[in-house]
This record gives structure tokens, C-alpha cells and sequence, in this order.
């Protein structure tokens, strides 16, 4: 059985993709799971999505915790534990990354054992999914690049001829350039319902309603999710530029993350920043300017 | 809690600076609504219990987390007004009974997206404005239900694209009048506002605070997801729903509507269409003229109904 995870970020089309890599399975006559985490799925946030695909009726259900190949979109999730993109890679896992730095520079970075192959970054980003789609499905071998083409007319039919064939291409020009590692993925063993741990028993104690019921005692706990890992784009003030005007940025900030200072001067919250960028475009003295998230020059 | 001054908001420099509403929630980037709560929160201050049904914003509490400094309760997509009924009559009780002080008070206020507030949730607002019930309602209508991916509502504005209405015409009804049906019903105020004009919100989230009875706000607001816009643009596009006078900032009170923002020359409505992905259907591959003209024929009889009542 193959078992394959799509990591990118809410608004990179991974479901998507997950689904044209299935339909492409099913079209080779596979048996075929495909579905997207859903959990806060928001634009910018991690999510992931996966494919099981085999020649017998698949009795696993649930996230794949050992995957034969594990896809990422947006390489600024890698080092951040919180997405899972390592979660269960083992030697035999090939990762694919689309990343404009070299595979060498990864296998270091990551001390990757396994294969680890890079897909350069597109100049037009929001067709990663569908270009990292035509290489994993040469990865795997076993899917003829007329059941990709069919599998991508299928899951972008209501989308416009233009953007339709504009995606069709980049997803075979991404099958053919992964020409030399065709099949390279092998298939995982399938797994027996008995190596799978018992579920334990899970004693509750019995509290009163007041302790026991679902309530939140503390004011303003949500400071505690860190929503600035959703942040591609920093945007970062020029003091020397900056006015001091009545806080429009910190005004028109959604999130509450630009505080103002004891001396007027609005300061940027990027543990909760989530890159919206709407300071960048209302600053009065264009003071405030995005940076790319992955830039060395921290604030 | 009604012995507070009423602050007056005039300028920029009147609002709060500092932000009650707490960083982390799992709202998109960018968001219109978020930005909107944020805005009234400040003015409401903390001492309120907020109903919420669901919507976008269930989201905001997501245990053990909440934005909130104080109580949020959740209630099905029909009876946010229904719960704060429950919660103003504890409120009540307790003052009755001397378990809390006057100043110990909360302000009720139910939080809804449009689909609660111009479908699902409408019967019981009515029957609570009915009751005379002495609350605030907070509308963030986003103009489609965007929490399950935007599909149509009865506020979703004619001609859009949504994930219900994929057709060369978009969405072929007629966004809800939301603001005459409440105000039908008499209650002590009735408001619309965008965050985008954030003095104009501060004064009309004031007024409410400070009267009695049922106080009902409609706050549009621009969903980059929903909509299909990029994020930073949510001000832009809220400041063109006013400007273009498809959005009417305006208010009700002892039986008068009054307009409190008249755009002095309005800009075409394509200015503001042109900019979402959920227009885009009108202007490529080729104009679709019968429905802009629609469009911008139902904004100039509207103003021009305004001016003659005015007059």
C-alpha cells in the first residue's frame, strides 16, 4: 500500500492535490483514500492532507503515521515541530520538497538518512500543489502520465480552460523532470490490525459540574496559540519613518497584534502576527514594509 | 453599569489604544469580522457575556482557549438571541436577589454571522425584540456562510460567486434588507457599520451601549477567503463599500433612520466589484453589462429614494 502526506499551508491547494494524486491512482485501477486534516483550516495555517492507494480493499483508516513519501509545499514548515512534517519518516521515506535550495543544503539541515529530492520553487507559487502532484506520481511509478492528465482535467474541470491548462502543464512538466527517480517509492507493507496498540482505558474522575465542565477560568488565554507561524511575510515598522499617528495600523490590525507603546510608537506582536499585511497598506507614512518570512535579518 | 460617562467619538485620536481582545485566534488573516469585534470590544469593555451562535466565530473559543476576558456562550445556528434571553434573566435574578451589585452587571451580547442573523436566527431576534429584550446584537455579516467555504445566504449581494451559486449569473436573489426588517420591529436602535470606518462603529457601539432594550448591529465585513481578495486589502475594500454607497452606514432610533456617513459623490460599483474574485465572473471573459447595470441601477435608487426623504 502506498501512503503519502501533503504538508503545505491553508490556501496552497493540498487537498487538491491529494485529491488529483487519488484520482490518478484510481484511474490506474487502485484502490484509493484520499482527505485533508481538517482542523483550523485557515489560509496560512499547516495543514496536511494524504493518499493511500493499493491493489486490495484498504482497512486503514485514520492519519498515516509511516508514510512511503511525505510532500511539502512551503519548506518554511519544516523546522516548526508543531506541523508534523518529519512525523513517522523513517530511511525508506522519500521526502519531496518544493524549496529553491538544494537537496544537500535539506539532507543536512534535517539529518536525513533517506532520499530527499527538492522541486525549485515555481516563480508563480500557487501551482506548487498541482506541480508537486506530477512528481510524486512519477515517484511512485505506477501512474501513466495520461491518467495524471486525465486526473487533473477531472479535479480542475470547474476551474476555466485557462487556469486548467496552465496547471495541467506544470503538472507534467513536473512528471517528466522526475523521469530518473521513476519509482523510486515503493510500496508498504500493509498493516495488521493486531500490530496496531489496544486502545487503553481511559479513567475520568468524577468532578463536580463546576470543576468538571469545559470552562475556562482565566481572561484572554488564546495569547497562548502561536498564530505568527502562519506568517509568510513579515511586515516589519521604520521607526525613523514612522509618525506616531492616532495607531491606524494597531486600529485596523484584526488580531490585536500591534500594541502601542507608552511613547506612541505602535510595536509589532510576531508571536500572533499572521501576515495579513493590512498595516503595510494603510500606514499613513508607508513606514511599515514586508519582508520575506525566510530572510536571515530577524527584528 | 449605566452610572459610566458616554465617551464621545469624533476623531482617530478618540479611540482606545490599547486592545481587550486577546491575540491567537484561529480567525484567516486578514479578517473583516475579527476586525470589527475587535473594534466594538474595545468600546464595549469587559464587563460582557458574549452569545455566540455558530458561525466563523465559534471558532474564537476553542477550548481551553478564548480571546475574550470574560464569559462567551455557545449556542445552535437559530438561538443566540434565545440564549441571552437565559443569561440577561440570570443576570436579573442574581441583581434581585442582591447576589451581585449593580456594577457587577454584564452587557448581553449576542454575536452572529449573516446566516444566523438574516436566516436561521431571525425568528427568535424577533421574538426577543418582541420580549423587549435588553440586549446588543452583533451581526459580522461576511455575506455568505464562509465558515464551510461561502456558500450562499440571504446576505449574499446579487451576482455573486459562491460555492452554491457557480453560474455565469452568480447568486441570483437579492441580498436581504436586514437593517428595515429589524427596525420594523421598533426596537430602541438599530445600526449599520464597517470596520473600515472605525470612528463612525466607536460611536454607534457607544450609543447602543448606553440605551436600553433590544440594540441590533449589522457590521459588514470583508472576508479575503470568502470573497476572494488578497488579505491586506480587507480596509480598501470595506472603505469602497461605503464609497460606491453599496454599503449605507446608517442608523435607527424613536422611529427615524438617519444616514451618518453620505458618500458626497459615489463611485461606480464597479470599483468596488472589480477587486474581488467573487466578481469576477462580470468582467472577464467579457462584461457582463445586463448585471452591472443591475447592480448599480439598485444603489442609485436606493440613494435617490434616501435624497428624496431627506429633501
Amino acid at each position: 500500500m502506498y501512503r503519502i502526506r501533503f504538508h503545505g499551508r491553508g490556501g496552497q491547494g493540498m487537498k487538491t492535490a491529494s485529491r488529483i494524486l487519488g484520482s490518478a491512482f484510481f484511474l490506474q485501477g487502485y484502490e484509493v483514500q484520499d482527505a485533508p486534516r481538517y482542523g483550523a483550516e485557515r489560509r496560512g495555517a499547516p495543514i496536511f492532507a494524504y493518499v493511500r492507494a493499493a491493489r486490495q480493499p484498504i482497512q486503514e483508516r485514520g492519519i498515516i503515521l509511516a508514510p512511503d513519501l511525505v510532500i511539502v509545499a512551503d519548506d518554511s514548515l519544516l523546522p516548526m515541530p508543531a506541523a508534523g512534517v518529519l512525523q513517522g519518516v523513517t530511511p525508506r521515506t522519500t521526502l519531496l520538497i518544493h524549496s529553491s535550495e538544494a537537496p544537500e543544503t535539506w539532507r543536512q539541515r534535517l539529518n536525513i538518512a533517506g532520499s530527499l529530492l527538492t522541486l525549485s520553487a515555481q516563480a508563480e507559487p500557487h501551482f506548487a500543489g498541482t506541480a508537486l502532484t506530477g512528481a510524486a506520481a512519477r515517484l511512485v511509478g505506477v501512474i501513466m502520465r495520461s491518467a495524471l492528465e486525465q486526473a487533473v482535467r477531472q479535479e480542475l474541470a470547474g476551474l476555466g480552460e485557462e487556469t486548467l491548462s496552465a496547471n495541467l502543464a506544470q503538472a507534467l512538466a513536473a512528471y517528466d523532470g522526475m523521469a530518473a527517480h521513476a519509482g523510486q517509492v515503493s510500496e508498504g507493507e500493509a498493516s495488521a490490525a493486531v500490530a496496531c496498540p489496544r486502545p487503553d482505558w481511559v479513567d475520568l474522575p468524577l468532578d463536580e459540574a463546576d470543576a468538571a465542565a469545559a470552562a475556562i477560568h482565566a481572561g484572554a488565554t488564546s495569547v497562548e496559540v502561536r498564530t505568527g507561524l502562519w506568517r509568510t511575510l513579515r511586515p516589519v515598522i521604520d521607526y525613523a519613518r514612522c509618525k506616531r499617528c492616532w495607531w491606524v495600523c494597531s486600529e485596523f490590525c484584526p488580531d490585536s497584534a500591534i500594541k502601542v507603546s507608552a511613547e506612541n510608537y505602535p510595536e509589532i506582536d510576531y508571536e500572533h502576527c499572521k501576515g495579513c499585511l493590512i498595516c503595510v497598506a494603510q500606514c499613513p507614512s508607508h513606514a511599515i514594509t514586508p519582508i520575506p518570512e525566510s530572510s536571515e535579518v530577524k527584528p | 453599569m449605566k452610572d459610566e460617562a458616554i465617551t464621545v467619538y469624533k476623531h482617530m485620536k478618540d479611540l482606545p489604544s490599547s486592545r481587550l481582545l486577546g491575540t491567537g485566534t484561529p480567525m484567516c488573516a486578514g479578517c473583516g469580522g475579527l476586525l470589527a469585534v475587535h473594534q466594538a470590544y474595545d468600546i464595549l469593555g469587559e464587563k460582557t457575556v458574549f452569545v455566540n451562535a455558530a458561525g466563523c466565530m465559534t471558532l474564537l473559543a476553542v477550548y481551553p482557549y478564548t480571546p475574550f476576558r470574560g464569559s462567551w456562550l455557545y449556542t445552535a445556528m437559530a438561538s443566540a438571541p434565545a440564549g441571552a434571553q437565559g443569561v440577561r434573566d440570570a443576570l436579573d435574578i442574581q441583581l434581585a436577589k442582591g447576589r451581585i451589585q449593580p456594577e457587577e452587571d454584564l452587557q448581553v451580547v449576542v454575536l452572529t454571522g449573516d446566516g444566523a442573523a438574516y436566516g436561521m436566527g431571525l425568528s427568535s431576534t424577533s421574538s426577543a425584540i418582541e420580549h423587549g429584550l435588553d440586549f446588543i446584537y452583533l451581526c459580522y455579516d461576511n455575506e455568505g456562510y464562509a465558515n464551510t467555504g461561502q456558500q450562499s445566504s440571504p446576505a449574499t449581494p446579487h451576482g455573486a460567486k459562491t460555492a452554491t451559486s457557480t453560474g455565469a449569473q452568480g447568486f441570483g436573489g437579492h441580498k436581504k434588507d436586514l437593517f428595515a426588517i429589524w427596525a420594523a420591529h421598533r426596537p430602541a436602535y438599530v445600526a449599520t457599520v464597517i470596520a473600515t470606518e472605525p470612528v463612525d462603529l466607536a460611536r454607534k457601539i457607544e450609543k447602543a451601549k448606553n440605551l436600553k432594550g433590544p440594540r441590533l448591529i449589522i457590521a459588514l465585513s470583508p472576508c479575503p477567503t470568502g470573497w476572494d481578495f488578497d488579505p491586506q486589502e480587507t480596509v480598501e475594500i470595506g472603505r469602497l463599500a461605503v464609497k460606491t454607497g453599496m454599503w449605507p452606514l446608517k442608523e435607527y432610533e424613536n422611529g427615524r433612520v438617519t444616514h451618518t456617513k453620505v458618500p458626497p459623490q459615489r463611485a461606480p460599483v464597479e470599483e468596488y466589484l472589480e477587486r474581488q474574485g467573487r466578481f469576477a465572473h462580470l468582467f472577464k471573459p467579457e462584461r457582463n453589462e445586463a448585471v452591472l447595470a443591475e447592480i448599480q441601477a439598485g444603489v442609485d435608487e436606493y440613494w435617490a429614494e434616501v435624497e428624496k426623504i431627506n429633501d
